[in-house]
């Protein structure tokens, strides 16, 4: 993939993007609101046999989550307020998720614990994980040490 | 472009806007439920104290105030408006040197059609679209189209945290998928940041999900760097089940150094030896399996193998119980060894944690050991013991405290503690 063929890929999407709102699917818009109550971690299989299946909220959820997210993010709106997500994909957060969250013992949230130690050895084995939320954003306290 | 561009900008200090944002967050908990009786008003406020050390020995209290809300159904359902951010204050040594600082986490006014799933958001947006994983002050849009395609696509200007370089930046990119039913959901996207008009960053990609049949699904992502022309990352999954009592997943990805750590605001991403190596690659696979024994009983193993081009190997493995001794109590114990070729990807790490609810109130415990083969600063050991309590006043208003004590190689003794109050307004919730 070259420059020219981001160029024009974007220069489809706009003019596309318009005359999709105008003249398209015609498909009734998602709702904006689960429609039943699901539990902290809801089996979606529980109720869905299609492909929304597939979202179960189980421990492998955190890290797959997010390629469903790049696809359909509408799908999770109708679940999650965007400041839940905001709690991991902080923009300039002071606290980390697992302070916010003691009490939900059971939830996958990065850095539990002592972190300021395990970091250094979590963040050799993959930096890329952190490079995720600390890259470009949320990285102040870092620099303390990181200058 | 540029027109479209909203002034939230960090580096265009406080707008208008941004003020009014900031001011409503400050009288947001004592306003809103009055007001939330005439529109349709729901969020969350959440007031935290936490008293900590930092790694420069200071004592920290710090006040924060976090408020969310949705401001929705103003006569239809078409336009609705979003927010959320907090405010801290430093009641002993201050933090980052500043006593008090805030944060605008998304704001945007959005437009919602009753088809084709079109929305158009304007503001401070979160943008998930394929490569993209950005916040925006600038506008997103997307819609469905005939035959199963769908089309998105945001501009603004890329809000990042102390980026050292000035001058105008401007982003933006796109994504065109194609859905076909319950098959699959395919899309190539694209993003692009020209700062002062140079190109800063340009990356590519393809999404991929495919269920060729119920309780099979293939999941990935591959982007590419256009400026340094490599591949960044491949990233792909393959999940099983849940059959009858077991699911399985397994997850394998690519990494080039080079491509993926570009263009990072702070340090610790630098490609330098003795940091990261630069022109290393990593090939991570991963499996897990997870069993339900019976409806209470959970068992689940896990591997993962790091193959670096340059550091060598590290595998880490090990497997996890839990047991819900009702649906408000359980307990879980965890397992997992760290063996690499270089020192400190030597340990061994254990969790135990416990959980109920007595009453209305909920407690936790959470204890969490790593025990390391070779000392690090003389430590060969560091711990973590957690309690928590959270206490469901009613359906709106929670309060919990918890405290940490954790010994590690950086601290004798690390003393973390925190207080909460939560308060949920209007109707409609969400998590
Ligand atoms: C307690 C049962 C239940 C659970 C659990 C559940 N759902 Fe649903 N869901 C429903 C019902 C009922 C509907 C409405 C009928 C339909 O669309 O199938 C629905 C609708 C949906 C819709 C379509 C909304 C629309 O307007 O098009 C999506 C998307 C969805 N659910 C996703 C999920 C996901 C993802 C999960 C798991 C995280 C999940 N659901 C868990 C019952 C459930
Ligand atoms: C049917 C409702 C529903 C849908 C749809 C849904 N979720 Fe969730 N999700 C939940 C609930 C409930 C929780 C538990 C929240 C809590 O404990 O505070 C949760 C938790 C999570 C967590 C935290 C897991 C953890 O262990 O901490 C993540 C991440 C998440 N969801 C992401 C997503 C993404 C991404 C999507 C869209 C692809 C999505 N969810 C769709 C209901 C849903
Ligand atoms: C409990 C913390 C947590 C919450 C809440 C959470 N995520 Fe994530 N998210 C993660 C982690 C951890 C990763 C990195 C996963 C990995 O690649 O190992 C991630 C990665 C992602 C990525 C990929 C980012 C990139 O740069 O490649 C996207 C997209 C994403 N999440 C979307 C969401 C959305 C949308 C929500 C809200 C519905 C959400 N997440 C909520 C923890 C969270
Ligand atoms: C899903 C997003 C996410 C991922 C992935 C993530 N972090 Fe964080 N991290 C946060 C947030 C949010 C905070 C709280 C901000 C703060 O304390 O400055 C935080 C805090 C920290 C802290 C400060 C902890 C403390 O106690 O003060 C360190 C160190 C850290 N992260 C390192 C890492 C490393 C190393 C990785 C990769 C192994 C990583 N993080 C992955 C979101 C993430
Ligand atoms: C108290 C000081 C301190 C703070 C704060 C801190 N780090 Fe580090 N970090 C270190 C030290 C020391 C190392 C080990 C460097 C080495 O191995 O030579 C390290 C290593 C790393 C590594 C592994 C790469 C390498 O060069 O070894 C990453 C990635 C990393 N830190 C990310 C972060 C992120 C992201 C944050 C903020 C969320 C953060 N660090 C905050 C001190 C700190």
């Amino acid at each position: 993939m070259t420059k020219t063929s981001t160029k024009l890929l974007l220069s489809l999407v706009v003019p596309l993007l318009l005359f999709g709102m105008y003249a398209c699917a015609h498909t009734t818009s998602m709702a904006t609101v689960h429609p039943t109550e699901v539990p902290a971690f809801p089996v979606c299989s529980d109720c869905h046999t299609d492909s929304r299946a597939a979202l179960n909220h189980t421990s492998d959820f955190s890290t797959t989550h997010k390629f469903y997210a790049v696809q359909n993010k509408q799908a999770c709106t109708i679940c999650h307020k965007e400041s839940f997500c905001s709690d991991c994909h902080a923009h300039k957060e002071e606290i980390k998720p697992s302070d916010k969250y003691k009490d939900s013992v059971e939830r996958a949230l990065p850095h539990r614990g002592d972190y300021l130690n395990q970091h250094k050895i979590d963040g050799r084995v993959n930096p890329a994980s952190c490079m995720k939320c600390h890259g470009r954003s949320n990285n102040e306290r870092c620099r303390v040490c990181h200058k | 472009m540029k027109s479209i561009n909203l002034c939230l900008s960090e580096r265009s200090g406080p707008g208008a806007f941004r003020l009014l944002v900031l001011t409503s967050l400050l009288l947001g908990p004592l306003l809103f439920p009055a007001l939330s009786a005439a529109v349709n008003l729901s969020g969350d406020s959440r007031t935290y104290l936490q008293s900590r050390e930092t790694a420069i020995d200071q004592n920290i209290l710090g006040v924060y105030e976090y408020l969310d809300f949705a401001v929705q159904n103003v006569g239809n359902e078409t336009i609705s408006f979003h927010t959320g951010g907090w405010l801290r204050y430093d009641l002993r040594d201050e933090q980052f040197g500043r006593k008090s600082n805030n944060d605008l986490q998304y704001s945007y006014l959005s437009f919602r059609a009753a088809t084709d799933n079109t929305v158009v958001n304007l503001g401070r947006v979160m943008v998930f679209e394929g490569v993209a994983s950005e916040r925006v002050d600038g506008v997103y849009a997307r819609t469905d189209m005939a035959a199963g395609f769908g089309i998105s696509a945001f501009a603004g200007n890329p809000v990042e945290t102390n980026s050292d370089l000035s001058g105008n930046d401007l982003i933006y990119g796109g994504r065109i998928g194609h859905q076909g039913g319950d098959l699959y959901r395919i899309g190539v996207s694209a993003l692009k940041v020209e700062k002062d008009s140079d190109d800063y960053r340009e990356e590519q990609g393809v999404d991929l999900w495919l269920h060729p049949m119920n309780k099979v699904d293939i999941t990935g992502r591959s982007s590419y760097n256009g400026v340094t022309k490599g591949w960044m990352e491949h990233a792909y999954a393959l999940s099983l089940g849940p059959f009858d009592k077991v699911r399985l997943n397994t997850e394998a990805s690519w990494i080039n150094y080079d491509d993926y750590f570009f263009r990072a605001t702070i340090s610790a991403f630098a490609l330098q030896p003795g940091l990261l190596t630069p022109h290393e690659g990593v090939r991570i696979l991963g499996q897990d399996i997870s069993y339900a024994a019976t409806d209470k009983l959970y068992f689940t193993a896990d591997y993962k193998n790091f193959n670096y081009d340059i550091a060598g190997n590290a595998n880490y493995y090990g497997g996890k119980v839990n047991y819900a001794y009702s649906s408000v109590s359980g307990s879980g114990f965890s397992y997992h060894r760290m063996e690499g070729e270089s020192d400190r990807l030597q340990y061994d790490e254990y969790r135990l944690y416990g959980y109920t609810k007595i009453d209305r109130t909920n407690l936790a415990v959470d204890v969490i050991d790593i025990s390391y083969a070779n000392a690090i600063n003389g430590v060969d050991n560091s711990y973590s013991l957690s309690v928590a309590a959270l206490y469901d006043l009613n359906e709106a208003w929670k309060m919990g405290a918890d405290a940490e004590y954790s010994r590690n190689p950086d601290f004798d003794r690390d003393v973390r503690a925190f207080v909460k109050v939560l308060y949920r307004f209007g109707s409609k919730g969400g998590v």
